[in-house]
Order: C-alpha cells, then sequence, then structure tokens
C-alpha cells in the first residue's frame, strides 16, 4: 500500500513537471536561445576592451568558476574539504600497519600496465589543472583525474602500496591543506596588498576593478595565465586530488584491520 | 535557422527521459530498504539532475563556451551569439566534485552501519537499539 503511494506521488510530480517545463516554460527558453546573463558571461570572459569586467581567460566556465562566482566555488570548496573532515572524524584512529601480505595485488601483466598509465595520468590530470583558464577543464576536474591514480593503486598494488610509495594519510591530509592554504593566500593577496600599500584591494580581486588598480599579472613571458585563475586552479587541484586520496586510502583498508582498530565498542 | 519539428522532438525527448530517470531515482531512494540501493539511487538522480542543468544551457547549432583564437582580433558578439551557456557548465561542475564527497561519505556512514548492526537493510536497522 505504501510502495502505491510513493508511485503515484512520483508520477504525478513527474508528470506536473514535465507539463510544467514543456508548456508553461518553467526553464526558460530551451534549445534555441541563450540567456541575456549567458551573452553577458561570454562577452565579458576575454575582453581586453573592458578591462574593469574582464577576468581575462578565454575559457567562460573558468571564469565563472573563480572569479564571477568565486565566492559560489571557496563555498564548494568548504563543503569538500568538511565532507573529507567527517570521514576522517569516523575513521579517526586508524591508520595503515605496516605488516601485511606479501605479494598482494593483481597478476604481473595488470602491474605492469598500470605502471605504465600511471605517470600518463599524472601528466594528463596536470596539463588539465595548468590549462583550465584556456581549454575546458581546471583544479576540479584534474583533481577527479588524478584521482583515479589511488583507486589504481589501491585495486592493482594492493592498499600497502601507498605506504611503499611514501604516500601516507599525514601526507595527503597535509598536501590537501596546503593546497587550501594556497587558495586562502591567493584570495587574501589583493586585500594585504592594499592595507601595505594604502590601495583599495577587494577579496578574490583578479584584474583591475573601478575604484581599484591592482591586478594579478595576466601575462608571464607572453603566456596568457589569466592572473588568479591558474593559481586558484593549481591549488584547487592539490586540495582535490589529495581529498580523494584520504578518502580511497580510507576505504581501501582491510575490513578485518579496520575492525581489529575499532575494538569492542564495535562488535555485533 | 529555423527549428524543425524533429529537433525539438528530440529536444522534448531528452527532457522527459531526464525527469523520468529522475522519477525512477527518487523511487529507489524512498522506497527501496537497502541502503547500499538508496545511495545507487541517489547517484542516478545526482546525474540526471546535473544533465537536465546542462541541457537547460544547451542549444542546437551552437559552439563550446571556449574562445579559441583570442590573440587574434575576434568578434566576441558573434562568439555570445552562438555559444552555449556556460553557468550551468560551471555550477554542475563543482556539483559533481561535491556529489562525489558527499556521496562518499554517505558510503562511509553505510560501512559503519554496517560494521555496528551487521546489516544495510533499514527495516532491520530499524527495530535494533544501541
Amino acid at each position: 500500500m505504501r510502495r502505491h503511494i510513493v508511485l503515484v506521488s512520483i508520477v504525478l510530480s513527474v508528470s506536473a513537471l514535465a507539463y510544467a517545463t514543456t508548456y508553461l516554460g518553467a526553464l526558460g527558453p530551451l534549445g534555441f536561445d541563450t540567456r541575456l546573463l549567458a551573452k553577458l558571461f561570454l562577452v565579458y570572459a576575454y575582453n581586453p576592451g573592458a578591462p574593469e569586467l574582464t577576468v581575462m581567460s578565454p575559457e567562460a566556465v573558468t571564469s565563472i568558476v573563480w572569479d564571477f562566482r568565486g565566492v559560489d566555488t571557496l563555498y564548494e570548496t568548504v563543503v569538500f574539504y568538511m565532507a573529507i573532515v567527517a570521514a576522517l572524524a569516523i575513521y579517526r584512529g586508524i591508520g595503515y600497519s605496516s605488516s601485511g601480505v606479501r605479494g598482494a595485488g593483481l597478476s604481473l601483466i595488470v602491474r605492469v600496465v598500470t605502471k605504465i598509465l600511471i605517470p600518463m595520468n599524472v601528466a594528463i590530470a596536470v596539463s588539465i589543472a595548468a590549462h583550465g583558464h584556456l581549454t575546458p577543464g581546471g583544479g576540479f576536474q584534474a583533481g577527479a583525474a588524478l584521482a583515479v591514480v589511488s583507486v589504481l593503486l589501491a585495486v592493482v598494488f594492493s592498499a600497502l602500496s601507498f605506504g611503499k610509495l611514501g604516500v601516507s594519510l599525514a601526507r595527503a591530509v597535509a598536501l590537501r591543506s596546503a593546497g587550501l592554504l594556497t587558495i586562502a593566500a591567493v584570495v587574501l593577496a589583493p586585500v594585504a596588498f592594499g592595507v601595505a600599500t594604502g590601495i583599495r584591494g577587494f577579496l578574490m580581486q583578479n584584474y583591475v576593478k573601478l575604484d581599484s588598480p591592482l591586478a594579478f599579472p595576466t601575462h608571464v613571458s607572453g603566456q596568457l595565465i589569466s592572473g588568479t585563475l591558474i593559481w586558484l586552479n593549481l591549488a584547487e587541484f592539490f586540495a582535490v586530488s589529495f581529498g580523494f586520496f584520504v578518502i580511497f586510502m580510507l576505504l581501501s583498508l582491510r575490513e578485518d584491520v579496520v575492525r581489529e582498530q575499532l575494538g569492542e565498542e564495535h562488535e555485533h | 535557422m529555423s527549428t524543425s519539428t524533429l529537433e525539438v522532438f528530440l529536444l522534448v525527448l531528452t527532457l522527459y527521459s531526464l525527469l523520468a530517470t529522475a522519477g525512477v531515482s527518487i523511487y529507489g531512494i524512498v522506497a527501496r530498504p537497502s541502503i547500499a540501493k538508496k545511495i545507487i539511487s541517489l547517484t542516478i538522480l545526482g546525474d540526471a539532475l546535473n544533465v537536465l542543468a546542462i541541457f537547460i544551457g544547451f542549444r542546437v547549432y551552437s559552439v563550446p563556451p571556449v574562445l579559441l583564437g583570442f590573440d587574434a582580433d575576434v568578434d566576441l558578439m558573434e562568439f555570445a551569439r552562438t555559444a552555449v551557456d556556460p553557468l550551468p557548465q560551471a555550477l554542475v561542475l563543482t556539483a559533481i566534485v561535491i556529489g562525489l564527497a558527499v556521496n562518499l561519505f554517505l558510503v562511509f556512514l553505510a560501512l559503519q552501519v554496517y560494521r555496528l548492526y551487521g546489516t544495510l537493510d533499514t527495516r532491520r536497522t530499524r527495530e535494533l537499539r544501541g
């Protein structure tokens, strides 16, 4: 009976949504026109003719992520940070012990192929992060790409391989925090510089504003780096990738090791 | 460019299939008793809504919101007229990573529930005490 009520209410809601989106225009113009807001973002993403409004990045998505709506992204980084803090809190006091099974992992073929793949994966991830202001990509995508390495390590070489490579839980947490501190430093730098020199500066300021001449360098030896964008992308890359390292390291712990370390209170 | 009936039909079909996927996944979250299946349904719901957000910004006959050849003199107005909406893409990009982090946290909680109670069935965990 209860299942029928759930089914009927879901069918009714989906039908109502379908009607509202097709006949009442609930989602705005679909498929054939962009909104005025989108056009503003597209015109001002890279527009040296309007220095007070532009981000100086030809990639409109990264411009929105780290400049037009940068505070949003900062908040989302905090959410990501807190999710990992929560996971660490559940696993408090549990660590990797070096005494494990010898010769663990998949077959030789898989291990050799993975050894070839991992450097490529790292190179691609760094490239995605470093070109985030020029081509589709950025810190989040690069972090997710590098997170694959941790899963590969855990599955192909067993969870013990983290210790052999020198990636301990504490180091991963430290590198993630370094990424977050770099983001904080980039966000606060214009304000600190402004206080030191007496010029007005804003939080997360990237390029010149109407009432503030401060700007991060947009070009380095002729290459466009788009001011804060490349630094924020690289820092976010560290924060996200090592955040995922922490999570996948914890998830790949052997169940009997966890139960042993959690102790009596977790017996059922 | 005139809009053909086929284009409109395909757009509406995409929209309806996304809504239907969201409906099925909500059913999975609400009605399935297993926590593992609830988490799987939640990831499907998240993906369906992300694609829906991208779909809102999509337009037929468009270019990606990346300005190519920016060093040369490019027509910014023409770019703004033909590119897709970059805002939903920016929101979805962060939503995917946050969704992954939250899903992983839920997996941790589910693992802990299994360790404490020996089951992921909500009908049985509801009866347990302590």
